[in-house]
């Protein structure tokens, strides 16, 4: 498979999820990182992660969330409401924020000729917010158990201990294969842009996974004996809010700041951390795995863990300069800078802070701005 | 340097003073507060471990140590919405740190104690995952700056829903905190004392309940602006002077209804209106206005609205830490907006129920984005369950910078106008769908 064919795989109803369906397949929309795909690949279901990329009106999502909300969740939940994820079979919420347990309960009433006359699965994992505490994997592993039985019911397949561990075997393919995808991108002058990075783990977010395994391996192959274009000005890594949406990396890139690795949950916050399966309590260990990974700020007391994790990155991607991307209203993600800003500017890691709405209206602003931080931070390199 | 505890309790002693000359009869409003502010200036220097909590900590459980002085930290911006010199300060200075866009009460939260104007650091700081994600981002901030000054920080996961589950969930995570307590307090839980705490917060219970069948009488004896203080009444409830307050409260009302009288402004009573978000503590005055302009009473609003349950068997450790959960989850921006949309709009259909309301008004606090992201749900329900259209104002419920009072009455008075007109002609309030 070449990688044009897994490029062109970043749409949301792509190829791969137009195949599954014509072969008779269910498909589950999952929201936020929380809700362990493993579960819906063990019932044999296509599990895709929800998102509003190319969303260009959310009117009639604004109608139910108000303009005070994210403008994410708010472009999931039209294309909810447009049909653009008529495909789905039911969708599994994980509380990552409040918002994205809205988009669950708005749908509970938008969608509620769906939900009773076709059986639309609606889930909703309660994720623990603070690790630290003995009663925490308890009460997550209940609630994936909870979620268990829900996909069971909708896919009319038992999802046993021994599916489970074959999933999360191929799930940890998967992990180790992103992670050498973005190993390229350590490489002083990296064949694979931030931009296409993304849309391979777009791509990933909709496609059974050995399917994806088989494409993102022969990718890396391909990637590796692409002539190396030339240095790039600065060596940029994003954190921050969801970003679903590759253009909003290219406005950078083509600027020539060149995005060689992330913290957010579209990029490698995804599938990285390997799952460690206990034979003895399957459920129980696939929560752990799912909890203790730095993933967001969502989790209370993992700051410190995040911190490590950008710091780790800034010295393994060799980064000049740090882009931290706030989703306007995401206040997860808003206050987190008021943890990291000062420890950066002690580290001297330029940061740039910048606000993105899903609708994309200020591209030139922001070139502007991107461009001015990398000519900031090439000064400072002479 | 500045020392913000400092000044309000100085200022709730001017407050005071000056009621106590003016308007005699209305002082015990002022009476709990001033010992509440007093008595947190004062924890040091009266011995006590002085622990700041944020929303979601067991506070009978607090005050079940004679030792420990709680302050509830939302106090800062429910106290300085009305000062507005004051909140504008701390908000800035929160701005300069996060997002402008969170919260306005948890601006107020971080930016008193970025500012450095609280400098007797508190013994620990006690929070949870509740009510939202401004606090979650506010609270472990906050927790570090007091931990970087020798503080303990403790915290406790609160789920998304409110079922059984849930509250053994939250009851063995209090469990744990007692020994934590305990080592804070220099004293080990005397469960004596502990039940004498939960007597008093039970009769506190007993006597909001009451109050609240005051409220339901047509017309309304209590004013709205008497629902500012519902915030302060569960962070205190365990302590005498709240009980006391409470007690006067509803003496006062109950007296007023048996004289046929109320002491609202609305004179005749019109109008009656629930508020289905956040109390305007940054215009509190508009309360008064609606009941003197228009006869307009707001009888309830979404965020103090509380039916607390009890303790059922003090002398059952298991059960005190389960009905400490239960209350937990029934506290005001916890019980409705912080978990699944029911929530919300139960409490707000029992508002709308039990208080006879006919003028539905959505006052949005701009910070608060998981309630403006069920308003139509809810705005929905008001008009299928009970014919009614709903006003939608979106206001900053602490900083009153955000709408002047002219703009915020400006668009209140245009929809009274039109209702009152509408009542004039007999379509209001309209024929039930
Ligand atoms: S008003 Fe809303 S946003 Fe503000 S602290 Fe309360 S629940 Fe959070």
């Amino acid at each position: 498979m070449g990688s044009e064919t897994l490029l062109n795989e970043n749409a949301i109803k792509s190829p791969a999820v137009k195949a599954w369906k014509e072969k008779g397949g269910k498909a589950i929309g999952t929201i936020c990182c929380h809700v362990p795909e493993e579960l819906i690949d063990a019932a044999g279901m296509l599990p895709v992660r929800l998102r509003g990329t190319g969303c260009t009106d959310d009117s009639e999502a604004e109608a139910w969330m108000s303009p005070f909300s994210c403008s994410f969740a708010r472009a999931q939940f039209e294309y909810l409401l447009n049909g653009t994820y008529d495909f789905l079979n039911g969708i599994a919420t994980s509380d990552g924020c409040l918002l994205a347990g809205r988009i669950h309960d708005n749908w509970k009433y938008a969608g509620k000729e769906k939900i009773e006359k076709e059986g639309f699965m609606l889930s909703m994992t309660s994720t623990p917010r603070i690790v630290e505490s003995r009663h925490t994997m308890g009460y997550y592993k209940e609630e994936l158990e909870a979620l268990k039985a829900d996909l069971e019911r909708v896919s009319g397949e038992k999802i046993t201990d021994e599916k489970l561990k074959a999933s999360a075997r191929k799930y940890n393919e998967t992990r180790a294969l992103i992670r050498e995808m973005y190993e390229l991108r350590k490489a002083p002058q990296p064949a694979i842009s931030g931009t296409e990075a993304l849309e391979l783990t777009l791509a990933a977010m909709s496609m059974e996974k050995g399917e994806f395994n088989k494409k993102i391996r022969a990718f890396i192959g391909e990637a590796k004996n692409r002539k190396p274009p030339a240095a790039p000005r600065v060596r940029l890594m994003i954190i921050g809010s969801a970003i679903d949406d590759p253009a909003f990396l290219k406005i950078i890139e083509d600027k020539g700041g060149l995005v060689v690795t992330d913290v957010q949950c579209f990029g490698s916050r995804y599938l990285w951390e390997p799952v460690a399966i206990d034979d003895s309590d399957v459920m129980g260990s696939l929560a752990k795995s799912y909890l203790e990974r730095p993933v967001c700020p969502r989790i209370l007391d993992i700051h410190d863990e995040l911190y490590k994790l950008y710091m780790d990155m800034v010295k393994d991607y060799a980064v000049d300069g740090v882009i931290y991307v706030r989703m306007k209203y995401c206040e997860i993600w808003g206050g987190e800078s008021l943890l990291f800003e000062s420890k950066f500017k002690e580290a001297g890691i330029p940061l740039l802070t910048l606000e993105r709405e899903e609708i994309m209206t200020n591209e030139g602003q922001l070139a502007v701005r991107v461009e001015a931080f990398i000519e900031m931070i090439e000064k400072e390199d002479r | 340097m500045a020392n913000l505890m400092q000044e309000l309790a100085r200022l709730s002693d001017d407050i005071y003073e000056h009621i106590e000359k003016k308007n005699p009869q209305i002082l015990f409003m002022f009476d709990v507060q001033r010992l509440y502010w007093n008595n947190t200036l004062n924890a040091h220097a009266e011995g006590k471990k002085l622990v700041y909590v944020g929303a979601g900590a067991p506070c009978e459980l607090l005050w079940a140590f004679p030792n420990i002085w709680p302050f509830l930290l939302d106090m800062f911006p429910t106290r300085l919405g009305s000062d507005p010199e004051r909140a504008s300060k701390y908000i800035d200075i929160a701005e300069k740190y996060v997002a402008p866009t969170m919260c306005a009460i948890d601006k107020v939260d971080l930016g008193a104690v970025f500012s450095g104007d609280l400098p007797d650091t508190p013994d620990a700081f006690i929070w949870s995952s509740v009510p939202c994600d401004n606090s979650r981002s506010a609270y472990p901030a906050i927790e570090g700056y007091f931990q970087d000054r020798g503080a303990r920080g403790l915290k406790v996961d609160i789920p998304f829903r409110k079922d059984e589950r849930s509250f053994r969930y939250i009851a063995e995570q209090y469990k744990d905190l007692i020994p934590q307590l305990e080592e804070i307090a220099g004293q080990k839980l005397d469960r004596d004392y502990f039940k004498e705490v939960m007597a008093i917060s039970n009769e506190t219970a007993g006597y909001m309940a009451k109050i609240a069948d005051l409220r339901k009488l047509k017309p309304c004896p209590l004013p709205g602006r008497l629902l500012v203080l519902n915030e302060m009444i569960p962070a205190m409830a365990g302590h005498p002077a709240m009980r006391d307050f409470v007690k006067t409260q509803y003496e006062l009302g109950k007296m007023l209804v048996d004289m046929g009288m109320t002491a609202t402004k609305a004179q005749p009573e019109v109008f009656r209106v629930s508020w289905l978000q956040n109390m305007l503590w940054s215009n509190v005055g508009t309360l008064d206005w609606l009941e003197k302009q228009y006869g307009a009473t707001v009888v309830m609003d979404a965020f103090g609205y509380q039916k607390t349950p009890l303790f059922t068997n003090p002398d059952d450790i298991d059960t005190v830490l389960f009905n400490l959960a239960q209350k937990t989850l029934a506290l005001p921006m916890i019980h409705g907006a912080s978990g699944p949309i029911e929530d919300y709009a139960n409490l707000v259909e029992n508002v709308m129920e039990d208080y006879a309301v006919d003028v539905s008004m959505f006052v949005g606090h701009v910070g608060c984005k998981h309630t403006w992201a069920a308003a139509k749900v809810i705005k929905d329900m008001v008009m299928e369950k009970f014919g009614l259209p709903t006003l939608t104002i979106d206001v900053d419920a602490v900083d009153g910078r955000y709408k002047t009072t002219e703009e915020i009455r400006g668009i209140i008075g245009e929809y009274m106008d039109n209702i009152v007109e509408q009542k004039e002609k007999g379509n209001y309030p309209p024929k039930k769908a």
